[in-house]
C-alpha cells in the first residue's frame, strides 16, 4: 500500500495529539516514581474513576465541560490521596515491589467499585460537535485540538508549579535527595500530600480528556498503563521533560505503526519501545545515569 | 454434585500448576512474574492448535510446556538487565501483546471469535462422569510429581543458591557465583509449567479465546500465592485451593443474594482480590517476601 | 579457637598480593577517588581508615568489582581484573564482606555456609533431576568443612536459626565464615567491628589474626575503631577526601599531624 505525505500528516498530527494526551498519565506516574520510588499501577483507574466522575457532573449540573473537568479533578485528587493515606503511605519504608503489587491492588479495587456503582456502560461527554476542518486532505479535529491545547495548558501549568512554586521545589527536592530534603527541614509529609494530590489532578485531566477524544469506560485507563510506562522510561524516569517527550516521541511512533500493523498494535509497539530503550540505554532520553547493578 | 466438585477440583489443580510455577519463580527466586498468563495462554494455543491438526495429546502437552519454556528465554534475559519493578511491569506489557496478538493473528487463533472443538481428555470416555474423574486423576497424578520436585529442589544445593539469590543477589555474586544462568533457567521452568496448565486448560474446557487470558488470571495466581504464604510449595497448594473455594464461592453467593446479575459478581470479585493485594502487602508482607535491600 | 584445616606458615614474602594503581572515580563532578593506589602483600595484614566519606568504600567497590573507575588499575597475583566482573574477581579468591551484612536472611547460618561453598555438580539444574547420590557426596563433604568454620566462629548454637535473626555482631561473623568457605587469598572487610559489642570485637580481631597466621590469608581492613585496627593490621593507608595522605606502620601513621589534623571534626 503507498502511504502519501498527506497520510503521514495526518498520522503526525494524530499521534501528537495522542502523545500530549499520554503525557499526563506519564507525568503522573514519573512523578511517582521520582518521589515515591515505584511505578503506580493504579494511575491508569485514577483516570477512569475521575473521567466517570466528570461524566456525572455533566450529567447533573447541565452541560458545562468545565464544571465537569472540576468535578473529575476533585475526583482523582481525592481518590489518589485517599489512596496514599491508606496504602502507599504506610508502605513508604518497604521495597518497591509492595507498593507495585499493592497498586496493582488498589487499581483492581478502584475499577471493581466503579464498575458495581455505576455499572460497565460507555459514556461520551456532550461536546458541540463541529465538523472536521480539511486542508487538501490532512484532516484536523477541532475537538482533537482543544484536548491537546487543554493538555499543553495543563503541563505548562505543572512545570510552573514545580519550578516557580516552594511546594514545587520542594517536590523536586525530595525526589533529587530525599535525605537531604528532609535536613533541610523539608516535610516530607506536606509535600507527599501536594504529589499525590497532583498526580490525581493530572490522571482526571488525562482522562477526561481522552474520553472527550473518544469514549468513556472501565478500561480506558488500564489500556493506557503499559504506553504510559513505556513513555516515561522512553522519557526518562523522573524527568517531567522526559515525561511529555517520550509520551510524544511513542504517539508518533505508534500512530506511524499503523499503516503497517493496524491500529490494534499500537500498545506492541509502545512496548518494543519500551524494550528497545531498556536495553540500549536505560535511562532514557533525559533520565539520570542508573547505576550499575 | 459429584460432577461439580470434580469438575472444580480440576480447575484447581490447573491453578495449582500456575501457583506452584509462579512461587518458583518469585517466592523462591525473587523474581516478579507478572505475566504468568501470557505463557497460560501459549501453552492453551499451542496444545489445541497442534491437536486440532491431528497430535496425540501427549506430544501437544509436551510441546506446550517447551514452547512456553522457550519464550519466556528472551524474557528470563531480559531479567538479568531489569529490578524488580521494571521486570513486573515489563511482564506485565508482554502478557498484553501476547493477549493483542492471540486476538489479531486471526489466521491462526481465529481471534476473538474463540477457537472451539478442542480434543477433549479422554474423549473416548465420553463427556463428563468418567472421563472427568479421568483427567482429575492425571492432574493430580500430575500436581504430585511436580510438588514433589519442587520439594526435592527447594532442599537441594540448586534450590539454596536460587532462595540466596532471592535473599541478596549482590552477596551470591561476592561468592563468585553467577545467578544469572539460574534465573533464566528458574524462569523457564515456571514459564514451562504454565504451558502446561495451559494444555490442561484448552483441552477440559476445549474453546479458547482471548479474554480467557487477561491480566487478572494472573493476579488469581498471585493472591493465591500470597494467600498461600509466598516461598513454600505447600502454600501454593494451599493458596490455589483456597482460590478456588473463593471463586466458586462467589459463584454460590449469587444464589443467596438475589438481585446480583453475573457481570455484579464480576466486579465484586474484582473487589476482592484487589482488596487481598492491598491488604496481604500492608499486614502480611511476609506474603510478599521482597527481601532484596 | 583455632582455625580448622592444615596449618600453614604465613608467607610474609615480597610478593604483592593485591594493588590498586592509580585509581579515580567521578560521581558527577564530584571526585571520589584521586589517584589512590595500595598494596597488600600476599598474606598480609592492611588496613584503611578515614573520615566519612573519605572514598574508603568506594576503593572497596572498586576494587572488588561492583563500580568502574574511571581511570586506574587493580590487580591480583599478578593479573590485571580491572576489566573482571565482580563474580570472576571472586572465583579468583579475593573475596569482601559488607558494610551492611548482607545476610541471605531466609536461610538458616548453616545454609549461608553450605551455598557459599563452590557445587561443581550440584548447583546445576540436571542435579536436580538426577545423580542424587553425587550431589549427596558432594555435601557431605561440605557439611563437614561449613560445620568447621561454624564452630570456629563460634555459632554452633544458632546454626539452625534463619541468618534474619542473628544480632548485628554475628551477622558479621556469618559473613566472614561465608567468605571462608571460598577459601579466599584475600578478604576485604568493610567494617567489621561497626556496631559490635567489644567481646565481639576481640573475638573477630582473634579470628582474623587466626585465620592470617595459620592460613596465610591477606586481610584488607576498613575500620573506624581506630584501637582495635592499630592492634590488628600491620600497614595502614589513611585517606582523606578520596586521596591517600599517609601509609605506613600504625603507629607512626597515626602520631603524623597531616594524619591528625584530618581527623579533626571526622569521626573516630
Amino acid at each position: 500500500m503507498t502511504i502519501t505525505p498527506v497520510d503521514v500528516v495526518n498520522l503526525l498530527i494524530n499521534g501528537s495529539i495522542d502523545g500530549l494526551l499520554i503525557a499526563l498519565p506519564t507525568l503522573a506516574l514519573t512523578l511517582v516514581m521520582g518521589i515515591a520510588r515505584f511505578p503506580n499501577a493504579a494511575t491508569g483507574d485514577y483516570m477512569t474513576v475521575s473521567a466517570y466522575a466528570g461524566i456525572g457532573v455533566q450529567a447533573l449540573g447541565g452541560a458545562s465541560i468545565l464544571l465537569a473537568g472540576l468535578g473529575a479533578v476533585a475526583a482523582g485528587a481525592a481518590i489518589s490521596i485517599v489512596f496514599y493515606l491508606w496504602v502507599f503511605r504506610a508502605l513508604r519504608g518497604r521495597a518497591p515491589v509492595a507498593s507495585l503489587v499493592a497498586s496493582i491492588g488498589v487499581a483492581f479495587f478502584a475499577r471493581s467499585m466503579l464498575t458495581l456503582f455505576v455499572g460497565h456502560d460507555q459514556h461520551t461527554f456532550s461536546v458541540p460537535l463541529v465538523r472536521a476542518w480539511n486542508f487538501g486532505g490532512i484532516r484536523v479535529l477541532p475537538t482533537d485540538l482543544y484536548v491537546a491545547a487543554v493538555a499543553l495548558l495543563v503541563m505548562l501549568l505543572l512545570f510552573a508549579m514545580l519550578h516557580m512554586t516552594p511546594i514545587g521545589r520542594q517536590m523536586r527536592a525530595l525526589a533529587d535527595n530525599p535525605d537531604l530534603a528532609r535536613a533541610c527541614g523539608i516535610r516530607s509529609g506536606r509535600v507527599l500530600l501536594a504529589l499525590w494530590a497532583t498526580v490525581g489532578a493530572l490522571c482526571a485531566l488525562g482522562g477526561m480528556m481522552f474520553g472527550i477524544k473518544a469514549v468513556v469506560s472501565p478500561e480506558l485507563g488500564w489500556e493506557l498503563l503499559i504506553p504510559a510506562f513505556a513513555a516515561m522510561i522512553v522519557g526518562g524516569i523522573g524527568s517531567p521533560i522526559g515525561a511529555v517527550a517520550g509520551a510524544v516521541l511513542l504517539g508518533i511512533a505508534s500512530e506511524l505503526s499503523v499503516p503497517f500493523v493496524g491500529p490494534s498494535y499500537k500498545i506492541a509497539v509502545a512496548f518494543a519501545l519500551l524494550l528497545l530503550v531498556l536495553l540500549l540505554r536505560p535511562r532514557g532520553l533525559f533520565g539520570k545515569p542508573i547505576v550499575a547493578r | 454434585m459429584t460432577a461439580y466438585l470434580v469438575a472444580v477440583g480440576i480447575v484447581a489443580l490447573i491453578y495449582m500448576l500456575l501457583t506452584i510455577g509462579l512461587n518458583l519463580q518469585y517466592g523462591y527466586t525473587g523474581l516478579i512474574n507478572f505475566g504468568v498468563v501470557a505463557f497460560f495462554a501459549i501453552g492453551a494455543y499451542t496444545s489445541a492448535l497442534l491437536a486440532l491438526h491431528g497430535w496425540w495429546l501427549v506430544p501437544a502437552f509436551g510441546v506446550a510446556t517447551v514452547v512456553a519454556a522457550i519464550v519466556a528465554y528472551p524474557i528470563g534475559l531480559l531479567s538479568l538487565r531489569l529490578s524488580d519493578e521494571y521486570l513486573a511491569v515489563v511482564t506485565l506489557g508482554f502478557s498484553e501483546v501476547v493477549r493483542i496478538a492471540i486476538q489479531q493473528e486471526e489466521w491462526l487463533t481465529k481471534g476473538v471469535q474463540g477457537l472451539p472443538g478442542i480434543p477433549r481428555m479422554f474423549a473416548f470416555m465420553g463427556v463428563g462422569g468418567d472421563a472427568d474423574v479421568a483427567i482429575l486423576a492425571v492432574l493430580v497424578a500430575c500436581n504430585v510429581a511436580v510438588i514433589g520436585l519442587m520439594l526435592h529442589l527447594v532442599r537441594s544445593p540448586y534450590g539454596r543458591l536460587i532462595q540466596a539469590i532471592r535473599d541478596d543477589e549482590v552477596a551470591v555474586e561476592a561468592m563468585g557465583k553467577d545467578p544469572r544462568r539460574l534465573k533464566v533457567q528458574v524462569f523457564m521452568l515456571g514459564a514451562g509449567l504454565a504451558g502446561l496448565a495451559g494444555a490442561f486448560y484448552a483441552h477440559f474446557i476445549t474453546y479458547l479465546s482471548p479474554d480467557q487470558f487477561l491480566p487478572l488470571v494472573t493476579f488469581y495466581v498471585w493472591i493465591a500465592m500470597i494467600i498461600g504464604g509466598t516461598g513454600r510449595t505447600t502454600g501454593a497448594v494451599a493458596g490455589s485451593l483456597l482460590l478456588l473455594v473463593f471463586l466458586e464461592g462467589s459463584r454460590f453467593a449469587r444464589d443467596w443474594v438475589p438481585g446480583v446479575s453475573e457481570v455484579q459478581m464480576a466486579s465484586v470479585r474484582l473487589a476482592l482480590v484487589g482488596l487481598g493485594l492491598v491488604l496481604f502487602t500492608l499486614y502480611r508482607p511476609q506474603g510478599l517476601m521482597g527481601s532484596r535491600r | 579457637m583455632s582455625a580448622p584445616g592444615r596449618v600453614r606458615a604465613s608467607r610474609n614474602h615480597a610478593g604483592v598480593l593485591l594493588a590498586a594503581s592509580g585509581v579515580n572515580k567521578h560521581f558527577g563532578g564530584f571526585k571520589v577517588l584521586d589517584d589512590v593506589s595500595f598494596e597488600v602483600g600476599a598474606g598480609r595484614l592492611v588496613g584503611i581508615v578515614g573520615t566519612n566519606g573519605a572514598g574508603k568504600s568506594t576503593l572497596f567497590a572498586v576494587v572488588s568489582g561492583r563500580l568502574d573507575s574511571d581511570a586506574g588499575s587493580v590487580t591480583f597475583a599478578g593479573d590485571d581484573i580491572t576489566r573482571l566482573d565482580p563474580v570472576r574477581r571472586a572465583r579468583l579468591g579475593l573475596g569482601r564482606t559488607f558494610q551492611v551484612p548482607r545476610e541471605f536472611a531466609h536461610l538458616t547460618v548453616r545454609e549461608n555456609f553450605l551455598v557459599a561453598a563452590h557445587c561443581e555438580y550440584g548447583e546445576t539444574l540436571r542435579s536436580v533431576f538426577g545423580g542424587w547420590r553425587r550431589v549427596d557426596r558432594e555435601q557431605r563433604a561440605l557439611r563437614e568443612r561449613a560445620d568447621g568454620w561454624i564452630e570456629f566462629l563460634g555459632l554452633m548454637h544458632v546454626a539452625g536459626e534463619p541468618a534474619g535473626s542473628l544480632s548485628g555482631g554475628q551477622k558479621k561473623l556469618l559473613e566472614l565464615g561465608r567468605m571462608l568457605m571460598t577459601e579466599p587469598r584475600c578478604i576485604l572487610l568493610d567494617e567489621p567491628f561497626a556496631g559490635v559489642n567489644p567481646v565481639l570485637v576481640e573475638q573477630i580481631s582473634q579470628c582474623i589474626r587466626d585465620l592470617n597466621a595459620t592460613r596465610g590469608i591477606a586481610f584488607v581492613v576498613i575500620e573506624h575503631h581506630l584501637t582495635a585496627l592499630k592492634a590488628l593490621v600491620q600497614h595502614l593507608y589513611v585517606m582523606d577526601r578520596g586521596r591517600v595522605i599517609a601509609d605506613g606502620d600504625p603507629a607512626s601513621v597515626l602520631a603524623q599531624p597531616r594524619v591528625l589534623e584530618a581527623y579533626m571534626g571526622g569521626v573516630i
